[in-house]
Parts: C-alpha cells; structure tokens; sequence
C-alpha cells in the first residue's frame, strides 16, 4: 500500500514547471533581501556612519546616503577608526577580551563537558538528585544572584585588583545549560564507539577526550561559539568587579566595558562612535560565520527537550 | 567579622548539601537491586572525579548566590555595612507590597515587565518560526539569508542599543524619524514618550533576539522526516494543512523548550532600558529595579526580596507551562 503511494512520488515532484520553479526563486530572492535589510539595517548604518566625518554624517541624515559609505572622503574613515584606536587604545581592551573568551571556551567545555558525559552515560549512586539540580538551576533566574556573587568572589574568594581577573573567568567556567546540552548531545552518541575504545584498553578520561569529544564537534563549536559571544558581550559583571583602569597600567577590563561608556563620552563624534562599535563587533561575526555550519548540527543533534 | 560569617554559612551550607546528596545517593544504592543497575566502585569514584570540578564551580557561583540571594530577602543587608546585618523577618516583602500597592517605582516595573512578556514571547517566536520556515525552503540564498537573519545576535546589547538609541532618537535627525519625515510626520521622541517606550523596546528585542530561536526551530525542522511531507502531499493536503499535521506536531517538544527559555529570558529584561532610557518610571523593570536597588542604592535585602518573588512566580509558571504543552508519553 505504502510502498504504491511512493512510487507515485517523482509525478508529484514533476508537477512544477521549470517557469514556476524560477518565478519561485525569484520571489524567494526578493522577500529574503528585504527581510535581511531589515535585520541588517542598524549593522549598514553604523558601518556607513563609521566612515563619514561629522559633517557629512549630519548633512547625509533623512537620506539613503545614510546607509552609503562615504568613500569620497576615505580619509575621515581612516581618521576615525584611528582616533579610536590611538586616543582609547581600543586594541588593549580587546586583547583581554581575546584572552578572556579564549581561557573561558577551554575551562568551560573541558568542565561542563566531563560533567555531561559523566551524566549522559556513566551510572552512580546520586544521578538523580544532580539531574533534578541541573533543571532547577536552569529554570531559576540569575541575574538576581549578581550581588551575592558580587560579595563571595570579593570578601570571600578575597580576590583584589588584578586577581579579580579569575572572578571574570571562573564563573563563566560553569554554565548548567552547556551541561545540558553536551548531557542530551552525549546521550544520541551509540554505545559501540565507546565499548570498542575500551576493549583496546582505554580508561574513562581517554574515552572522554579521544572518542567522545572528536565525535562532538557540532556541539563544541556551539558551546565555544556561545561562549566567546558571553564573554565578549558581557560588559556589567566585568566593570562591577575590575578596578577602573589607572594610567599607565595594562588595563583590566574587557572591551564591553569600555565600549559601553563611550556611548555617554560627550568628546566622541558619532562617527568615532560608530568605528567604535563596528571595532567590537567584527570579530564576534567572524567567528559566528566561520562555525554557523555546525551550530544548527549541534542544536539539532541535541535533541533539545525541556 | 564578616569573612568570618560568610565563610561559615557557607561552610554549613555545604555540609547540608553534602549530607542531602549522601541521602540521595544512599536512597539510590537500596533501590539499586530492584531496578536492576549495578554500580560498581571504581566508576562511581571515577564518576565523582570528573565531576567535581563542574559540582565545585556551579556551587561557588551559582547554587550558593541564589541561595544567599533568597536568605537576604530577610534580613536589612545594606551593601556598604555588611556588618551590621539583621534578621527582619518579611518586612522587605511588606515593603514590597506597599510599594505595588501604592503605585511607586516597583508597581511600574512589574507593570511594565508584563507588558513586555505578553508581548515579546509571541512576537520573538512567531517571527523565529516564520523565518525558520523561509530559511528552510530548499531555494538558492537561503544560507545567506540565515546568516543575516542571525547577524544582530551576535551583536552585543550594548552595541544594538546605541545603535536603536541613534534611530530612535527624538531629534529630527534620528533615523526613524527622518524616514517618518520623508513623508511629512513630525519628529517624535520615541523613547521619552511613555506610550512607544516599551513597544519599541519589545519590537527591538524580538528583533534582536528572534535569530537564536530561528537556529533552533531550523534544528527541529530538519529532524522531521521528509516522507511525512511526501505522503501529506500525495493525500492532497495543501501548504496550511500540512504545516498544521507535519510541521507543527513535529516542532512540539522544540516549541515547548523555546517557549520556556524566550518566557525566562523575557522576564528577565534589564539591559534594553538601562542603555535605551536610563531610570525611568515608563521603562524600568523588575530586573532593572533590583539592579538598581541592590547595587547601586545597595539595599540588597530589598532588592532580594524581588528577587525571591520573581524566582517563584518564574518558577511556577515554567511549571505549569511545562505541564500544558508537554507531549504526552
């Protein structure tokens, strides 16, 4: 019966004339532009912005020329980025932003993935009651936490001054969700992969970082993604705990932080502003494009339940 | 003094959380033989090793903050004397209450973090939805599309807010107002005027918000097996119905998830007005209010009481939410 109605199925696919599949695609095309120029509009406005002088960006308003670079003039572009560069020393920020995200993403997949596979696929005396903490920890809002965590890493950990870096690190280190998601990832991996690992001799931790994690890259690419995004866009935490930078010393802060008090800088042009924030952003979009492939893999691999 | 407290609470509270794991662990080593699973010893220790640092770190800063956060609630913390702290009983929820009661600063931010809950949750997910759908068709550009469409998540709130600062502005030269004008409407300042402040913080959240779920449903849309769509067609089933009894039936379990965490995340609010308007009474939200009372005005127990009544009403609600919309296995 069943296997009757699918023979029928390359009629069904002929039905669509080459015309009406162009016409299709055509249409596709033009909705998916418009649709993307909305969601692309504030990103064409500020790299427009970012090239222009202050005249040229006040004469350009209520035109389409905002949107436009202004490539008469490349000069007021090269002078704005450079004026953020020099006069804030934007690239130092960035720097510990770098070395932030890049610590953060090694400590936190090693961490929260043992810990996923621990609950995935290992059975222990106790499972129950960590899985049950680990959708009660998802569930519960934080942010009305930040105060006491503000306390237990200052008076507690006793962290100050440039220690407080480890209280930037360490609580991004932990994330309940990366633990499940990696948890429900681990748990779709069959059996097999590891029993063959073992019965060449390896032992819990080498079937861990030799099987199951080069098994996972959708996965670790989604996690590392989303992490470097938190760190990088995180900028109330990190000015919260990190002393004020002083002159002449390697400042501690993240590029965040900086990039959200120039937008009340009275000195900054629009413009400066602008290159400012294209500065941050570039990265982040880069690295999003080059793992975007394996982050709906790892979504989707997941199996994402609540 | 204080480190003293502070450490010695936590010390207790890690005994209480130990003993508690003992018991469970106890409970599931008797049940052991009727469910028919054996632990053996040298992967429980093995088990517990690998976990310890994942179990360390969650209770330094995650488990031990909420906690301390929901005992604040009562006590009269004040941030700058830590010393001086005291057991109130439920004064700050009285003082809460009357707060709401009276139509102070906290009866507007829970007024308008509703507002912006019923708003953004079906907007942020019908649009993800809508776009997931357009991102699937198996048409040229649809990853370019994709990549588009995701570009403002991965740009910083703070960024997208100075940005949506600028087009919202309420001088003339503010983007919005200047395409407005193109058509002869006056300038009008956006996010000063009580009645557009939220709606255009809910459109810009969803807007900026709405390419992570569209990832997500992509993911569930792609786990539904092509044959279902074949055989709803070869029943003569058109695009609505089909979407109907494949798509929708498929996306369910993925649908529920999204609705919890974009419910979570949405009543969780503060960043958008904080850099958008600043303090305001037609902006502020409970989780702007609490940020704003327990660490710049420092009255942590206040702000811990908001806190804890946030985190039940959250907390049920997800429940509830949970309940309805599970699939029934």
């Amino acid at each position: 019966m069943t296997n009757q109605r699918y023979k029928d199925l390359p009629n069904f696919k002929r039905n669509k004339t080459p015309t009406k599949k162009i016409v299709e695609q055509i249409i596709y095309i033009i909705v998916g532009t418009v649709l993307s120029l909305i969601f692309l509009f504030p990103i064409l406005y500020m790299l427009a912005t970012s090239t222009k002088s202050e005249s040229a960006f006040v004469s350009s308003a209520g035109t389409i020329a905002m949107f436009l670079p202004d490539f008469a003039n490349l000069g007021d572009a090269v002078k704005n980025y450079a004026n953020v560069f020099t006069e804030f020393g934007i690239w130092r920020y960035a720097i510990n932003s770098f070395i932030y995200a890049g610590i953060v993403i090694v400590l936190n997949v090693i961490i929260n993935g043992l810990a996923g596979y621990v609950m995935a696929k290992l059975s222990f005396p106790g499972k129950k009651f960590l899985s049950f903490m680990i959708i009660f920890l998802i569930v519960v809002p934080v942010e009305t936490s930040i105060i006491p965590l503000y306390s237990i890493v200052i008076i507690m950990l006793g962290l100050k001054k440039t220690m407080t870096v480890l209280g930037v690190i360490l609580p991004a280190a932990i994330s309940i969700f990366n633990i499940f998601l990696f948890m429900q990832f681990f748990s779709n991996i069959p059996k097999e992969y590891e029993e063959a690992a073992r019965m060449d001799g390896a032992n819990t931790m080498q079937v861990f970082f030799k099987v199951i994690l080069p098994l996972s890259k959708p996965i670790v690419a989604t996690v590392a993604v989303f992490c470097f995004i938190g760190v990088w866009n995180d900028y109330l935490w990190p000015s919260m705990i990190l002393p004020t930078p002083s002159a002449g010393q390697w400042p501690l802060l993240p590029i965040q932080s900086v990039v959200s008090s120039i937008g009340s800088m009275s000195e900054l042009t629009t413009s400066e502003r602008m290159a400012a924030l294209v500065v941050t952003s570039v990265p982040i979009f880069v690295i999003y494009v080059l793992a975007q492939k394996y982050i709906v893999q790892g979504f989707g691999n997941a199996g994402l339940k609540m | 003094m204080k480190v003293n407290t502070l450490t010695i609470s936590t010390l207790i509270i890690a005994a209480v959380f130990i003993v508690i794991f003992a018991l469970f662990a106890v409970l599931d080593i008797s049940t052991s033989k009727k469910r028919k699973e054996r632990y053996r010893t040298g992967a429980t220790v093995t088990s517990y090793l690998m976990l310890l640092p994942a179990v360390l770190l969650a209770f330094m800063f995650v488990l031990l903050p909420i906690l301390y956060s929901l005992g604040y609630a009562f006590t009269d913390y004040y941030l700058l004397e830590p010393q001086n702290i005291s057991f109130v009983g439920f004064d700050n929820f009285k003082e809460v209450f009357e707060e709401i009661g009276q139509g102070g600063t906290l009866y507007h931010a829970l007024i308008n973090t509703l507002i912006f809950v019923v708003g953004v949750v079906p907007l942020q997910i019908g649009l993800a939805l809508l776009l997931a759908l357009f991102v699937n068709k198996p048409l040229k550009g649809s990853k370019i599309f994709k990549v588009c469409f995701f570009a403002p998540v991965v740009i910083s709130l703070s960024v997208t807010s100075m940005l949506w600062r600028d087009i919202l502005s309420g001088s003339e030269t503010g983007l919005l107002n200047a395409f407005l004008g193109l058509f002869g409407a006056e300038a009008h300042d956006w996010l000063r005027d009580p009645a557009t402040a939220m709606p255009c913080i809910i459109v810009l959240s969803a807007w900026q918000g709405c390419g992570y779920q569209m990832l997500i449903f992509l993911s569930g849309l792609t786990n539904i097996r092509k044959e279902l769509y074949e055989a709803a067609a070869l029943d003569g089933a058109g695009a609505w119905t089909q979407f109907k009894l494949v798509t929708w039936p498929g996306l369910r379990s993925t649908f529920v998830y999204i609705l919890i965490t974009v419910f979570i995340g949405a009543c969780r609010i503060s960043t958008q007005p904080m850099l958008l308007t600043g303090y305001q009474d037609h902006t502020v939200t409970l989780s702007y209010y609490m940020y704003q009372t327990g660490y710049r005005d420092r009255w942590v127990g206040l702000s811990s009481a908001v806190a804890l009544l946030m985190t039940i009403v959250i907390g049920t609600i997800t429940l509830i939410q949970r309940r309805l919309f599970r699939e029934k296995d």
